[in-house]
């Protein structure tokens, strides 16, 4: 972990996914993290850019990475697996390819944009709480225990692979979650689906297809005796949360499974206001049972 | 053991000094007469150096001879030993044995999946050939008589379809198929990728036909990014990354009509009109305003919740016109580029 950061929220926690980005705000403040903020940067792309327009994704990706670096900044913090394997993409690829990444800073110049030398890497708020100082500075601000929650973790795909690009643990054995449960107070619940995909890419797209894979994690979780699933991506929290009405009717059955950001597990076991969690967000409603276990008081009356 | 003595056969010390070990293997049969599956452990002694293969062919020759799986080269080459190791599949000929016996840990050998199983590790690869052939895995000039001369390929073209060109048909990046296993007719990872190393030969003529098959049902736009793929290819072939490149292909050609096409194109919108994608406009414009109007009630559950930002007051990204103008730039520089070619053999004979 370091002392500072270029923050890119992306644009899931700006904009539908806002509860991610108070609940992120709120622990990097108890973690002493400075997140700066970056203000003229655009969507990544989500993969979508990536695929229709390459050259254009690979543009605008140099175009934060040279924001982040203009900042004075090392190191840009991801809340999102998506940005993180987008962005981590194009690094690679400028890193790699000198020629590249000229013409690429020929046409931002070109634009009246800021150029990269190739000087940034993106990491993911898991990866920087999970290990080492950060996870030690998590400890020590984790002051409520959890006891008696538990917690299905829910990795998603492009936090884990390919991991020759993101390369933070085993991608079929991952366990940073867990600790991190562990460390709450609460329980960590096993089940094969965590490193499994929503389905949220094609969603829209493909419907069937992709509830067919959302089923998955949320049935497994339910049987596992979880009372929550926790997530590090919002892309991932949408579709288990704003998308799990339809994947009960897909599958005949019942879920009502609350899901979690993993800022608001830590910040949860962090003792934060529950003001800064927005939980009037979030789809599928929080029970006061696992209100009490989260620690969080259950104002009944103001929230469901 | 044999004594080395010429110095120059050191490197070959590994061949003839064999140190052994214990390697223990849970392996998953399946009885296709009895239609039931069991698992059994073994151990057996290898040499240090052994592979899963050589592993397994040390259980078939002392053990049980009626353990079934598939090899040919046994060096990463023929593609016929994909199986899964611990859940996982691998080339079994290409993973070395002794991490699992240094950790003491007996691995657990089960057949791939998305494919049906014949008998123990042994799949059905049907499937896996209809898809392959369903792509057209040949070149197509459109020439009607073969020409007296070859094709050459600058290095350069060649480079387009290197990666692509390494595959080694083994079906290890169709066993974890995450869109696969929710639709078994998506075309998958495999022979996408086989499509693109023909949709990315410059010599191929076939370009707009492949890339509209491509862009139907069960085609490029089934594909959910869990990058299973790229994570299980022995080959370094990359599936998803040809895929992506199979999108925009497609796109360079106009067929944008698919969902998948018209989701991603909001996402490109997005960017130069406010910085940031607005979900708003990502249902309508993916689904349709047909479909959009059915799923209204589900659409004000997340508007309820807060999921939909509100239309009139887009995000607005600041210093907004530099992404403007380098998308306009970017344009003007694609239009002026044509489709690289590869020169006909009687084209080149001529001038
Ligand atoms: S992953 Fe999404 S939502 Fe996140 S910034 Fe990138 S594109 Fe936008
Ligand atoms: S699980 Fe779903 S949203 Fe999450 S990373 Fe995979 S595809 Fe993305
Ligand atoms: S990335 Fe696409 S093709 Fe590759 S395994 Fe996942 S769904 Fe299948
Ligand atoms: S792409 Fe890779 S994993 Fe898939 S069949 Fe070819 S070599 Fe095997
Ligand atoms: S035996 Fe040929 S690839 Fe393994």
């Amino acid at each position: 972990m370091q002392e500072r950061y270029a923050y890119y929220p992306g644009c899931l926690a700006s904009l539908s996914q806002k509860e991610l980005d108070s609940s992120t705000r709120a622990i990097a403040q108890k973690l002493d993290i400075e997140l700066v903020e970056m203000p003229s940067v655009t969507c990544c792309g989500a993969g979508d850019i990536h695929e229709a327009k390459p050259d254009y994704y690979l543009h605008i990706s140099a175009r934060i990475l040279g924001q982040a670096e203009q900042m004075g900044c090392e190191t840009i913090l991801s809340i999102c697996n998506v940005c993180t394997l987008n962005l981590r993409q194009a690094n690679k690829a400028l890193q790699e390819d000198a020629a590249l990444l000229n013409r690429i800073n020929d046409n931002l110049k070109e634009v009246g944009a800021a150029t990269y030398q190739g000087g940034v890497d993106i990491r993911h708020l898991l990866w920087e709480v999970s290990e080492g100082n950060g996870y030690e500075a998590f400890k020590s601000i984790a002051v409520k225990s959890l006891e008696g929650l538990k917690v299905a973790p829910f990795y998603g795909c492009q936090i884990l692979r390919p991991s020759k690009i993101l390369g933070f643990e085993n991608p079929d054995n991952p366990q940073s979650l867990e600790r991190l449960i562990e460390a709450c107070g609460a329980e960590p619940i096993d089940y094969p689906a965590k490193v499994k995909c929503c389905g949220f890419p094609i969603v829209l797209a493909r419907e069937d297809v992709a509830l067919g894979e959302l089923v998955q994690p949320l049935e497994q979780a339910v049987e596992a005796g979880a009372d929550v699933i926790v997530t590090p991506c919002p892309l991932c929290h949408l579709s288990l949360d704003a998308w799990q009405r339809k994947a009960a009717d897909f599958a005949g059955k019942e879920f009502g499974i609350p899901i979690l950001h993993l800022a608001q597990l830590l910040g949860a076991a962090a003792g934060i206001e529950e003001s800064e969690f927005k939980f009037k967000r979030h789809v599928t409603r929080l029970s006061p049972e696992v209100k009490a276990k989260l620690q969080v008081p259950s104002a009944i009356g103001t929230e469901a | 053991m044999t004594e080395i003595k010429n110095a120059h056969l050191t490197t070959l010390k590994g061949a003839y000094d064999t140190e052994l070990m214990e390697a223990t293997l849970r392996i998953r049969r399946w009885d296709p007469d009895t239609q039931r599956a069991r698992f059994d452990t073994f151990t057996v002694t290898v040499p240090v150096t052994a592979s899963v293969l050589d592993a397994l062919d040390a259980i078939k020759d002392t053990h049980d001879g009626t353990l079934a799986y598939r090899k040919s080269c046994r060096m990463a080459v023929c593609g016929s030993c994909g199986m899964r190791i611990d859940g996982g599949a691998a080339l079994a000929c290409k993973t070395p044995m002794k991490k699992f016996v240094d950790a003491g840990h007996t691995i657990t050998v089960s057949p791939m999946g998305n494919l049906p199983v014949i008998k123990d590790l042994v799949v059905d690869m049907a499937p896996f050939w209809e898809k392959i052939r369903a792509v057209k895995p040949y070149l197509d000039t459109k020439d009607e008589e073969v020409p007296d001369t070859e094709w050459r390929v600058a290095p350069e073209h060649g480079d387009m379809i290197h990666k692509e060109s390494l595959c080694i048909l083994c079906g290890c990046c169709v066993s974890e198929c995450n869109s696969m296993e929710s639709d078994p007719d998506f075309l998958g990872p495999a022979a996408l990728a086989k499509a693109y190393r023909f949709v990315g030969d410059t010599r191929d003529t076939d370009t707009r036909e492949r890339l509209r098959d491509l862009n139907g049902a069960h085609g490029i736009w089934d594909c959910t990014r869990c990058y299973f793929c790229n994570q299980r290819c022995p080959k370094g072939v990359d599936p998803r990354d040809a895929i992506a490149k199979l999108g925009a292909e497609s796109f360079k050609e106009g067929f944008v009509r698919d969902e998948g096409a018209r989701h991603a194109k909001v996402f490109v919108d997005s960017t130069f009109k406010g910085g940031y994608l607005r979900e708003t406009e990502l249902v309508p414009k993916t689904i349709g305003p047909v479909n959009a109007v059915k799923d209204i009630p589900f659409a004000l559950q997340l508007a309820r919740a807060g999921k939909v930002p509100n239309p009139l007051s887009p995000h607005k990204a600041k210093d907004n016109d530099e992404v403007k103008r380098l998308w306009k730039l970017l344009e003007k520089e694609a239009k002026g580029a044509e489709r690289p070619r590869a020169q006909h053999p009687d084209a080149v004979r001529e001038g």
